[in-house]
């Protein structure tokens, strides 16, 4: 029986924004930057959506936690070809523990087989949320999967891990996140994209799940990594093993 | 002129202007100033000068008016028409203008910068975003071309449609004649009728009437949300309907329509590593349709889907991909700025840079296809281009498999055919990369008498001895 899939998805600060640090250092200014579904993401929308086409799952759904503009994530992975959204409204900071037990709560009422999520945002590169999102259900996780192989009563994840791959097999309902070799996802295609203006997106306002979202953690300092020195053009092997030398990278 | 390489004393006497380390004689060394882009033109110099300042370029034209010594300038040699490297006499000398490499204002708040001669393009990019502000013009070569080239060509690119070409962009100079005096024409004014606009002759100038040391260019507010969509369309007919909605929907902010058939795509996706396909199937034409916002990316958004939605009800758009994010937009237009390049591995390819008004882009290609494939049958045409501003690069590959010399030997009659076409719709044969040695015999057959003996009383008046950049142009 072809299951149902859950795929979290986050509006994050575009990878190509030359993102700058507020005065204050307080966090980084978003004001006017572009914003696009994070990429790991779109790589969980875009598995998915595969295991559909492959007739392994009936319906995918997509879930995102934030503020008004988090539909327009959802829509765009509505527009990749997902069936329906879920949008859980919350402002602020939402921290991986929260967005856990918030995702929780729409998979309770939901009841998928699979659920699938990055492995991380590249806003704050945290990579928690899957993992504690799979210990609160008490389900199985395959982490920084590469290779997604759905069978009946379980799924078989290939994982990038330090010096190789591992491949486990998870029994149903399990938990997946995704590493950047798993698929290269689809564009938005102009009829899906209009197609995806009718497809349903439901509110569920976060307050009204009875969950604590309040930050735990405080940013004490965001800072902007040091800027690189300019290169120089060397003439001549002899020279660079001088300059080696005149910084003490050689003896 | 002097046709003769120069001699060892001269070689001394402009070497002790630049420093020797900046006066390049070793043939290694020289070579890179002497090869272009396409391999056409390639010649031979035994010298190289690299000067560093406008002083050292006034003193090195002084002493070439002097001896009678023709001066090549050249900035990123990434011109393609040949005007930038010496001819096979060995008796030009080039001058570089890449070490001249200093931004030397932004102006953020008037929306100016003003750059040496020798600027990377991109690196005007990188400095008005620094400060907000934008420098729109756009060129496949944009990595390695250099201020002095973008003015001396008067470089056009993917955003003429909305923000114009270099001529547009320009809003004052700084010039060194061919006697060695310096004009300085930096002014940032808008407004500014003293007199003749000079710098307008020095803008497409190509080198032959002046040396550009450094520019005053506009800059714009920059967009702040960015729209890009590869759009699969039926004919060149369709593409032409689209053009005119989304002009309509998008106004000025419609800053990017390019036209490509079928057969660019299957050259880049073969020869390009990372690049694919973004639609599901094949169409016969494509357009890549970029839209900005001044407020911000919804809107762009909203106008670019709700122009292509309209396209589609009307039959004129049969799918498109759209970019969900910057690097999806970046490797749209990756695709539309490698097709030069990927035709490179399919063998030989005669190249027109013509340009005819916007509506009779669809009946040009029409005519001129057909022309092409009576005289070769088995050709392969590639054209495509800037649809938004009628110009068109008719680029023809050779058939599969033939012979690349036989091919190429028949530049010249395919080029009389195109041209033959291009002017019955009043159109220009040289619409964006200049005249240089490329096409310098046609000039006299498509300006008239008056035009011409205007163009050679402007060079006689700046340049009487015929130092600069001789054989070009004129
Ligand atoms: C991949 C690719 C894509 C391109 N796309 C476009 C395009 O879309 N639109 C377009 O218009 N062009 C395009 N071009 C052509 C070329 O990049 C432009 O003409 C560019 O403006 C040339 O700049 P450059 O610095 O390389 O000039 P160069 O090649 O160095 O010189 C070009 C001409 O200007 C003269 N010149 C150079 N510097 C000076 C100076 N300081 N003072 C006086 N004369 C000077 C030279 O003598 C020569 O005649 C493309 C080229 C390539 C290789």
């Amino acid at each position: 029986m072809p299951i149902k899939i859950l795929v979290a998805v986050k509006r994050v600060v575009d990878t190509n924004v030359k993102v700058r640090v507020k005065p204050d250092g307080s966090g980084v200014d978003l004001a006017n930057v572009k914003m696009s579904m994070n990429p790991f993401c779109e790589i969980a929308v875009e598995e998915a959506l595969r295991l559909r086409e492959a007739g392994k799952a009936s319906e995918v759904v997509v879930v995102s936690i934030g503020p008004a503009q988090a539909a327009e994530t959802i829509r765009t992975g509505l527009a990749m070809g997902a069936d329906r959204g879920v949008h859980v409204k919350a402002e602020g900071r939402i921290e991986p523990l929260a967005v856990a037990k918030l995702l929780k709560a729409v998979i309770d009422r939901e009841a998928p087989g699979l659920v699938i999520l990055g492995k991380q945002a590249i806003d704050d590169d945290l990579n928690q949320t899957g993992q504690m999102l799979a210990a609160l259900l008490d389900w199985p996780q395959g982490t920084f999967a590469s290779k997604v192989a759905l069978g009946d009563a379980d799924v078989d994840v290939t994982r990038e891990v330090d010096g190789g791959l591992e491949t486990v097999r998870l029994g149903l309902p399990a938990v997946v996140t995704t590493d950047l070799r798993l698929n290269e996802p689809r564009y938005a295609s102009l009829p899906n994209i209009m197609k995806a203006k009718k497809k349903p997106i439901e509110e569920i306002d976060a307050q009204t799940l009875g969950i604590d979202l309040a930050p735990r953690h405080t940013v004490l300092k965001t800072a902007e990594p040091a800027a690189r020195k300019g290169g120089v053009t060397l003439g001549s092997p002899a020279e660079l093993v001088g300059k080696l030398k005149e910084t003490g990278v050689l003896a | 002129m002097v046709r003769n390489p120069p001699s060892a004393a001269l070689v001394e006497r402009f070497a002790s202007i630049v420093g020797a380390a900046n006066a390049l004689t070793e043939p290694a060394a020289i070579e890179p100033y002497t090869l272009e882009h396409r391999g056409r033109y390639g010649g031979r110099t035994g010298l190289v000068l690299r000067p560093g300042s406008v002083a050292e370029v006034s003193a090195i034209l002084a002493t070439a008016s002097e001896t009678m010594t023709a001066i090549v300038p050249q900035s990123g040699n990434t011109g393609l028409v040949g005007g930038q490297v010496p001819d096979d006499s060995g008796s030009e000398v080039v001058l570089a203008l890449d070490r001249m490499r200093t931004i030397r204002a932004v102006d953020a708040a008037g929306f100016t910068l003003t750059a040496e001669a020798g600027v990377i393009l991109a690196d005007i990019h990188a400095a008005a975003e620094a400060v907000d502000r934008l420098f729109p013009l756009s060129l496949g070569s944009e990595g390695s071309c250099r201020v002095g080239g973008n003015v001396s060509t008067n470089a056009g690119g993917t955003a003429v449609l909305s923000y114009g070409s270099m001529r547009d962009l320009v809003l004052g100079l700084e010039v060194v004649l061919a006697d060695g005096r310096v004009w300085n024409g930096l002014s940032g004014l808008r407004k500014d009728n003293t007199g003749y606009d000079l710098k307008q002759l020095f803008i497409g100038g190509e080198g032959t009437l002046g040396v550009v040391t450094a520019a005053t260019l506009k800059l714009f507010p920059r967009p702040k949300g960015l729209a890009v969509a590869l759009v699969g369309v039926p004919s060149p007919e369709a593409a032409l309907a689209l053009f005119g909605a989304a002009r309509e929907r998008a106004r000025q902010d419609l800053t990017g329509y390019e036209l490509m058939p079928r057969i660019a795509l299957d050259f880049v996706f073969r020869h390009i590593p990372g690049t694919r396909d973004p639609l599901a199937s094949l169409h016969p034409w494509y357009v890549l349709v970029e839209v900005s916002s001044g407020r911000n990316q919804e809107d762009a958004d909203a106008t670019l889907e709700g122009l292509l939605g309209e396209g589609y009800e009307a039959g004129h758009v049969l799918d498109a991909a759209i970019a969900r994010s910057l690097a999806e937009g970046h490797a749209l237009w990756r695709i539309r700025h490698a097709i030069s390049e990927a035709q490179k591995p399919e063998g030989g390819s005669i190249k027109h840079d013509v340009s005819v008004p916007v509506a009779d882009v669809p009946a040009f290609l029409a005519e001129a296809t057909a022309a092409v494939l009576a005289l070769i049958p088995d050709a392969r045409p590639v054209p495509f281009g800037h649809l938004g501003d009628g110009n068109i690069h008719f680029n023809i590959s050779q058939p599969v498999g033939g012979d690349r010399e036989a091919f190429l030997a028949r530049w010249a009659q395919v080029n009389e055919t195109v041209h033959a076409i291009v002017g019955r719709y009043r159109g220009s044969i040289a619409a964006e990369h200049g005249i240089g040695r490329a096409k310098r015999d046609l000039l006299p057959g498509v300006e008239g008498d008056v035009a011409m003996a205007m163009m050679r009383g402007i060079k006689a008046a700046l340049d009487p001895k015929g130092v600069l950049n001789p054989g070009r142009v004129l």
